[in-house]
């Protein structure tokens, strides 16, 4: 009697909990996403939140990122669970490895359409200069661009120290024989300094050169033009094999155009666990048009807006684009809650 | 009830028309006069490039031994002498040397400034109880304000570079200075003062002659206090494009390069030991001076 007494307490203990647990399932469950710290990502992240947590029930908690700190939170101690926006240029091996060991999975591998880094110019510059038409005719005139601290020098600006794409402008930098063209590599420290400096020449009409990338609304808004590197994309060895790598394991640099970029979102085993399969589609269809991204972006700086405050305007104003992410009782429920 | 449950909060178009406001004023402003004030620092920048310049073109030898002889000057203890030469030997030979002579002319160059604009500043303080009343809160906001909100308007107005990067570290550093001058002078027993009156001195010879002499040992006080709050805004000044030993730290904060960020740091204490005991020797001794010629008396 004892004995029977138990089984079914404990059965109706483990029912208790499957179902319990298949509830949880279909609650989608506790997910931390990283809100990375460029306006892009943090929308996305936004958007990601209300349609996660408005459409598929998830609980979900943004912590602030960057790329190399989040992406080694992830892959080292799987955490964070999802980065909307993760530049795979920078990260590219050890994401490759964690993919494959099945650590990490790509939900997504082009979140936002026509992206990319590049030289640009302030649009002043060309309309002054039309004979400029690629790297190579600007790098012959580094007096067009003078460097404040001395101004027979052209100033490029590079990127700030840490960033991935430092090593690779770097590189570029010996490649295209800048120093010796009379070019000086301007670090500009950090992204708020790069974003001056951009901002600085394009409100004083100034001639401006250096690094950047889209989609952005420092792009958008001051209407940057990008510069065509006058040479092709010199084979992926050169690029990853030295462009990229630290001066001392790159010695012989070859000019070429920037790689293609290759942006992702890149989640986590437990996120593809806990959110299952309808999250996971979702991440996989939710692709941004360029100019939409764009357009959103100069909204956030214009009204100052923050991620979350963008993603409801995004969400309410651009309903025909995220509509087909969702199937589409998702979206009643998300529009019902905006 | 409702009053009471959520805050009368500015309504959010106006809030943000509010916003937009400050910013497109700040703008115009920036557009009209930046250029100006560009060019009114431009001295600024040729001195700060041509120390920068002469510190890494002379050679290390050289530098270490001018290190160590104002370290004697300063401190008159072998020790510290010691301490000096083996803490740049170490830095050059773990490969810091450029960043640090970069930083050193920097924080060189922000330490002249601060006290060419603080110790006036503090003079001006002590004579009035108004003006006093009147600065210190500023002086409050320049050490308690994040320094990323002000890097904001003075990347907007000067760029990125040496010269905005010195701005941001003088506005953090100076009010030490002020502050300590003020007290100083303030500190002057009266009745010496008095004695000073009863003599016909008239104001400039009081301040020139007693006051300024007398406050000395807390005025060095200050400059070593803005030295010290000088390099520790080296990192925050890198964000702004200026060269230095804040540049491979930031480095390390992106790529969790622990060594990278280890040593660079602890070049930058080795310089604030080095600069706090050699200023801090030179305080006491002026006071000891000072501590003799009482006695006499």
């Amino acid at each position: 009697m004892n004995t029977f007494k138990k089984i079914i307490l404990s059965a109706v203990i483990a029912l208790g909990f499957t179902s319990f647990g298949g509830i949880a399932n279909a609650a989608c469950g506790k997910i931390v996403m990283a809100d990375m710290n460029w306006a892009s990502a943090n929308l996305m992240a936004n958007v990601d939140k209300v349609i996660l947590e408005k459409g598929y029930g998830c609980e979900i908690e943004l912590i602030v990122g960057a790329t190399m700190p989040t992406f080694t939170s992830m892959n080292e101690k799987g955490a964070p669970d999802v980065a909307a926006e993760q530049w795979a240029n920078a990260v590219a091996i050890p994401l490759a490895k964690a993919v494959a060991e099945g650590r990490l999975h790509i939900a997504n591998k082009a979140p936002i359409k026509g992206l990319g880094e590049g030289w640009w110019v302030t649009p002043g510059t060309l309309k002054r200069h039309p004979e400029l038409k690629t790297a190579l005719d600007i790098l012959d005139h580094p007096e067009l661009f003078p460097y404040a601290e001395d101004p027979s020098k052209g100033a490029f600006v590079g990127c700030p120290a840490g960033w991935g794409c430092q090593l690779a402008n770097a590189n570029l930098y010996r490649a295209f024989e800048m120093e010796k063209k009379g070019w000086v590599l301007v670090d500009p420290g950090s992204a708020a300094g790069l974003d001056g400096s951009i901002a600085k020449a394009a409100e004083g009409d100034k001639n401006w050169f250096g690094y950047y990338w889209s989609p952005t609304s420092i792009i958008g808004k001051y209407n940057m033009q990008p510069v065509d590197f006058g040479v092709p994309f010199a084979g992926s060895e050169n690029w990853d094999g030295c462009i990229v790598k630290p001066e001392q394991e790159c010695d012989n640099p070859k000019p070429s155009a920037w790689t293609k970029s290759e942006v992702n979102t890149v989640v986590t085993d437990n996120f593809k666990k806990t959110a299952g399969k309808k999250a996971m589609k979702y991440l996989k269809k939710r692709t941004y048009p360029g100019d939409v991204m764009n357009a959103m972006l100069v909204y956030m700086a214009d009204n100052q807006a923050d991620g979350a405050d963008t993603a409801i305007e995004f969400l309410k104003t651009q309903e025909a684009i995220w509509t087909k992410w969702v199937p589409s009782s998702v979206a009643k429920k998300i529009k019902a809650s905006l | 009830m409702d009053f009471f449950d959520s805050f009368p909060v500015m309504e959010q178009q106006s809030l943000r028309d509010f916003k937009k406001f400050i910013d497109l004023s700040f703008r115009t402003f920036a557009r009209t006069y930046g250029d100006a004030l560009e060019a009114f620092f431009q001295p600024l920048l040729f001195f700060l490039v041509w120390l920068e310049k002469l510190l890494l073109n002379t050679p290390w030898p050289i530098i270490i031994l001018v290190i160590a002889i104002l370290a004697w000057i300063g401190s008159r203890r072998w020790q510290l002498v010691l301490g000096s030469i083996i803490a740049f030997l170490a830095i050059g030979y773990f490969g810091m040397w450029k960043d640090t002579m970069a930083t050193l002319a920097i924080i060189t160059v922000a330490t002249m400034l601060c006290i060419l604009a603080g110790i006036p500043a503090g003079i001006l303080m002590s004579r009035s109880n108004r003006v006093q009343t009147a600065i210190l809160p500023i002086l409050d906001m320049m050490q308690t304000i994040p320094s990323f909100v002000y890097l904001i308007p003075i990347l907007m107005l000067l760029g990125i570079g040496k010269v905005p990067g010195l701005i941001a570290v003088c506005i953090y550093a100076v009010p030490p200075i002020i502050r300590l001058t003020n007290l100083g002078i303030r500190e002057v027993d009266k009745e010496t003062l008095e004695a000073c009156t009863s003599y016909g001195a008239t104001k400039f010879q009081k301040l020139k002659h007693v006051q300024i002499p007398l406050a000395l040992p807390t005025i060095f006080a200050g400059v070593n206090q803005t030295i010290m709050m000088a390099l520790a805004m080296v990192v925050i000044a890198s964000m702004i494009g200026v060269r230095g030993l804040g540049v491979p730290i930031l480095r390390a904060i992106s790529n969790q390069y622990l060594a990278l960020g280890l040593l660079n740091g602890l070049a930058i204490v080795a310089l604030a030991i080095i600069f706090d005991r050699i200023t801090q020797r030179y305080g006491t001794r002026i006071q000891k001076h000072r501590g003799q010629k009482n006695k006499i008396h």
